[in-house]
């Protein structure tokens, strides 16, 4: 079952190479809808009061390396999933009919989003990894083929960054199986390692690092902007919404699932990290010019709300940060959808050209309303899906990191200035009549902005059902952190402990 | 007879809201076939189906006890949203009022708005906040109320915004929008800070948690603070005022609303919430300072101003700030009845002013004038209003204040002097309006002013015959105090100080004693009220300046420090990448393979040399 959300993509990708380039579009659009039903029926049959994994597959590989394949999914990759299945097909629905090297565009688009399936499904730290670095080329490929005029800085710049997040991933999972004298880099087996509080804290930090740059958090989102501005549309979707997941799922899964105790020892600093990243994105997202670059800075910005949620550890906070990777994916979907739409129509992406574009005879308005709609959301404007995940991290983070919370409490106001210059900037004003000649827009336009904000409302509305898939296994992860005694500093854990620094000496006792 | 009305009150919010979806129907390609107008009729029946169902409903609930209703929302990692729909004669009438307004306001766009094309979105926006406001008076819940405000502040960004194509309007939505958010973002801090503390946000289970609670005063008093700058943002008090002033920019029928009933939500949070601010005496000071500064500074500038709708704009400010005083001293009861006063008092004024705004092509009241002998029945209006806001019996304005000034006439006498200082000058104020609008001699911009259609007239005097009858249904309301309760001496001083603020203003403006634009002495003084003490300026040069300063800042360090550095890595690796291609095949990916494993086996040898050393001394440890 699981197998196939994977391969079926990998071998779709293959297929689509033998169709005729009429046809690679449609055989992309059903490989990819096929996909998202399966992934869906993976959702209907999953057992929400079973925290564990589920689903389970293996197949022995490499022995002697402790490389297996081992499939499974539990409540934080589940959604994750079906986001990906999701924004896959969308991805392939807001690709232009007409667009160049066809068969070769869609089929690397499967190829990633089979790639990043397997990464979310493997339970095996190498296969975990393998999945991990395997979607980068099809990635490098689609910035740098389909990009825009700067596309091969960019695509370099997102190659060179994404491989030093794997170096530095693989650096901990191999220093982890080295310390722990593992035969394998199988998840579970790992889960209950007894390392000391300091090699841990090591470890986590090079995972963070690793991670920190995928996600990315400040200061290694540089790649970012770059990347998602220079991308064409499907891709920064696929970019946003689908490949940060990978950053954001394997802290959750690797960094807080097998460092508890480091986790909870680092997560002050977490938390502090979390609410720079959050002002940091929103102040550099305010000073922007050109609107796609705006909304990429906003991605940086609300990943820190999922690292808050993550640092609070508790089992509020935690469910929200996975809910907010499904609500940001949806919704930064949304928004580089629509500003693909705008670029496309109207030619232009700077905010001190466009104007007035809610103008309802020649202007885009049903797109500058879901526009208005995306922006809303992403400000955390109640009803929508992007509120309550918010809500829950901000709940959940006070008890604990009340000054971090209310800075990214913050932080959601400063989102809203920005989308409000942006919305005030191209949707309101006047129009100009000597310009204002545009293409009409279609229906076909529309469909995939019409999904995505339907999911959004109805998340939004009805947030039970963005909740339930993951609360059990969040529940489970939270509960599995140690409780440690607040008292010693980090600095002396790894001043004593750690580094070794004249052992004995600084002990008391 | 109507029980089962009452078991589904809360249908009220759900019709307008269907009617704002029906609406959505209308998008431009639709418009240009059927006219825009459908919209508007299509919602103008769903809200009447909610005045009607609301008004049935109010009828059987008269003097029962209330009614509570669950709904169970959200129930996450051991928080319970559950929505709690209290279905009381308070808050069915409350829907009542609300839904009467925007009905009233809906007919009367149909003859403002006759010649726009916007009718879809401006019905939807205006149904959106009927819904929203029925729906805020019915849950009986902190966080869901918090959830309405937001979405609200949202409809106002956009009702707002309605003529997007005019700067005035783009930066009135923008600012109003932003000034209400960071209201409803301290609400949010306050919100959230609650929930560890009471461990509920309903309600009534938050008052019973007051009477016992044992919290720190300062967590008391800071939580109290933020819950208050919600109500302060949406009411428009100091120093989030000067939204409303901006959103006058709106179409006036949108204003029928805004004016009466919008602002007075967050006066009705911040009744509910009363019980939680007395923990905090600091707080509840605030509130009366803030309602204080509020009510003197808002008539105060509403004298200074020229345009019409901003005059009276700022006495909703300053009425709102009379809510504030009243929360502060703890008397809710009047702080609801001075909204429900205002509500019906300022939508007659409003719909009155509309009615001369409209023909007259002009809002400025010094262009302006001589109306009496044209506009008689918007004249007798516009007096309706004015009588009804102000303190003058019998009319509603009345007894609300005297309902606030004997509350604290035993231990605040220091703020019922300051009641009636108020009360004189919002006298002064409206009387200054009708002396420009009614009085002195024609001129070229009224000279040619007959009434308006009826859907502009009708709801207006429908208006002013509710200001005058509002005395009887307070009465059988039984919400006038009895005669011999009374306090006699407070009751003569309010009115006196009405005669006073009315009588003066007419002497001023009605008279041909003092020469007119009348103006104050001291030039300063009379731009610092004009200028609405320069709170424009303030914001922009502070909070304004600084985040703009600050991202300038960040986007500057973004782009030249981080990036900088990494570009800098960048071009040192083409140049080692340069010398080392003579012996390479020089493909990149190559490149970036033997980097990415170099860095790897280093990464993993170094961390490994450390890590060993560190597990060694541990175990020696």
């Amino acid at each position: 079952m699981l197998s196939l959300l994977i391969w079926i993509p990998i071998l779709g990708a293959i297929a689509i190479a033998l169709l005729p380039q009429s046809r690679a579009r449609l055989g992309g659009l059903v490989i990819s809808g096929a996909v998202f039903a399966l992934s869906l029926v993976v959702l209907s049959q999953f057992d929400l009061t079973n925290a564990g994994f589920q689903f389970r597959e293996y197949f022995a590989w490499i022995e002697t390396l402790g490389l297996n394949y081992e499939l499974a999914v539990d409540g934080l990759s589940l959604v994750l999933l079906v986001l990906n299945s999701l924004l896959t097909f969308i991805a392939i629905l807001t690709t232009k009919p007409d667009i160049e090297r066809p068969r070769l565009f869609y089929g690397l688009i499967l190829l990633v989003s089979g790639g990043v399936a397997g990464a979310f499904l493997a339970q095996n730290l190498l296969l975990f990894f393998l999945f991990y670095e395997l979607e980068l080329v099809p990635f490098y490929l689609l910035i740098s083929i389909w990009g825009g005029a700067k596309r091969s800085y960019a695509a370099t710049k997102f190659l060179m960054f994404t491989a030093i997040s794997g170096v530095f991933v693989l650096a901990s999972f191999l220093g982890l199986i080295w310390l722990t004298h593992s035969s394998t880099f199988a998840y579970e087996s790992l889960l209950g390692q007894t390392l000391p509080l300091a090699l841990q804290v090591v470890l986590l930090g090079m995972l963070l690092v690793g991670f920190g740059i995928k996600i990315p958090l400040v200061p290694f989102h540089t790649w970012l902007p770059d990347t998602y501005v220079e991308a064409s549309t499907p891709v920064a979707i696929l970019l946003g919404g689908v490949l940060a997941k990978l950053g954001t799922y394997g802290i959750f899964r690797f960094g807080l699932g097998l460092f508890p105790e480091a986790w909870a020892k680092l997560a002050p600093w977490l938390a502090i990290w979390a609410a720079i990243s959050i002002m940091y994105g929103a102040m550099a997202a305010i000073a922007q010019k050109d609107i796609k670059r705006m909304v990429a800075y906003s991605s940086i910005g609300h990943m820190g709300y999922i690292l808050l949620g993550g640092a609070s550890l508790t089992a509020l906070g935690v469910v929200g940060a996975v809910s907010q990777m499904v609500a940001h994916g949806l919704i930064l979907a949304l928004l580089f959808y629509l500003v693909g739409v705008i670029e496309a129509k109207v030619g232009n992406r700077e905010l001190d050209v466009l104007n007035g574009l809610m103008n309802p005879i020649r202007g885009l308005p049903s797109i500058s309303s879901l526009l208005v709609l995306g922006g809303m959301a992403s400000a955390g404007i109640p009803g929508l899906a992007g509120f309550i995940s918010e809500f829950l991290i901000f709940q959940g983070s006070y008890a604990v990191f009340p000054v971090q919370t209310l800075l990214a409490v913050v932080g959601t106001g400063l989102t809203a200035v920005y989308f409000v210059i942006l919305l005030n900037r191209t949707c309101f004003g006047k129009l100009d009549n000597a310009t204002a000649y545009y293409p009409r827009v279609t229906w076909s336009d529309k469909v995939p902005a019409l999904i995505l904000t339907a999911l959004i409302i109805f998340l939004g509305i009805q947030p039970s059902w963005l909740v339930r898939w993951s609360e059990s296994t969040t529940t489970a992860m939270v509960a599995a952190v140690p409780i440690l005694s607040p008292s010693t500093p980090i600095v002396e854990v790894l001043g004593v402990e750690g580094l070794g620094v004249e052992p004995g000496v600084n002990r008391p006792g | 007879m109507f029980q089962f009305l009452v078991q589904t009150a809360w249908l009220v919010p759900i019709y307008p809201l269907v009617g704002m979806l029906l609406s959505a129907a209308w998008f431009p390609a639709i418009t240009r076939r059927t006219g825009p107008r459908p919209a508007g009729y299509v919602n103008a029946i769903t809200t009447f189906v909610s005045l009607l169902h609301s008004l049935l409903a109010l009828v059987t609930l008269w003097g029962r006890s209330p009614q509570y209703q669950t709904y169970h929302w959200l129930k996450v990692a051991g928080l319970d949203l559950t929505l709690v729909i209290e279905i009381s004669a308070l808050t069915v009438g409350a829907m009542v009022l609300i839904n009467g307004l925007n009905f009233a306001a809906q007919i009367y766009a149909v003859g403002y708005l006759e010649m726009d094309w916007g009718w879809a979105r401006f019905y939807a926006m205006l149904a959106l906040f009927e819904a929203g406001m029925c729906g805020l008076v019915l849950c009986n819940n902190l966080f869901f109320s918090y959830m309405i405000l937001e979405i609200l502040t949202l409809g106002t960004y956009l009702l707002v915004g309605i003529w997007f194509n005019q700067s005035l309007v783009v930066t009135g939505a923008r600012d109003a929008f932003l000034t209400k958010r960071v209201g409803d973002l301290f609400l949010l801090m306050g919100v959230l800070a609650l929930y560890p503390l009471a461990g509920t946000w309903d309600f009534n289970e938050l008052a019973i948690w007051a009477q016992t609670a044992n919290v720190d005063p300062k967590l008391a008093t800071l939580v109290g603070l933020a819950l208050l700058a919600g109500p302060m943002g949406k009411c428009a008090q100091f120093p989030l005022h000067l939204w409303l002033d901006e959103a006058m920019e709106g179409p006036l029928p949108s204003t029928i609303l805004r004016n009466s009933v919008v602002v007075a939500t967050g006066a009705w949070v911040l009744v509910k919430m009363e019980p939680v601010l007395a923990l905090s005496p600091t707080v509840m000071a605030v509130a009366i300072a803030i309602g204080a500064v509020t009510a003197l500074g808002g008539t105060l500038i509403s004298i200074a101003q020229i345009d019409i709708k901003r005059a009276l704009s700022y006495l909703v400010s300053a009425y709102m700030g009379l809510t504030f005083i009243a929360v502060g001293v703890g008397q809710t009861e009047a702080a609801l009845l001075i909204v429900l006063t205002h509500a019906i008092a300022m939508a007659c004024l409003v719909m009155a002013s509309g009615s001369i705004v409209l023909n007259n092509i002009t809002q400025d009241l010094t262009q302006l004038g001589g109306l009496w002998s044209r506009r008689p029945i918007t004249g007798l209006s516009f007096i309706a209003g004015a009588l009804g806001l102000v303190a003058l019996p019998p009319l509603g304005g009345f007894w609300s204040l005297l309902k606030l000034a004997d509350g604290t006439w035993p231990h605040h006498p220091v703020i019922t002097a300051l009641l009636l200082v108020i009360n004189a000058l919002a006298a002064f104020a409206v009387a200054r309006v009708f002396g420009l609008l009614f009085g002195g001699k024609l001129n070229p911009m009224t000279v040619r002013s007959p009434e308006n259609l009826w859907p502009i007239t009708l709801p207006m005097t429908f208006g002013a015959a509710f200001v005058l009858h509002l005395p009887i249904i307070l009465q059988r309301l039984s919400l006038l105090p009895d005669w011999a309760m009374m306090n006699k001496d407070v009751a003569l001083l309010l009115t006196w100080s009405s005669i006073f603020g009315l009588s003066l203003g007419g002497v001023v403006y009605l008279g041909n004693w003092i020469a007119k634009p009348v103006s104050l002495p001291w030039k300063g003084l009379q731009d610092l009220f004009a200028y609405d003490f320069y709170t424009p300026k303030i914001y922009r040069s502070s909070i304004v300046g600084s985040v703009d300063f600050i991202s300038q800042l960040t986007d500057w360090i973004d782009r030249y420090v981080v990036d900088g550095l990494v570009n800098l890595v960048g071009i040192a690796s083409i140049f080692g990448g340069e010398t080392l291609k003579y012996g390479n095949s020089g493909k990149t990916q190559f490149y970036v393979f033997t980097i990415a494993f170099g860095l790897a086996l280093i990464g993993i040898l170094m961390s490994w040399s450390i890590l060993s050393e560190l597990s060694v001394s541990v175990g020696q440890g």
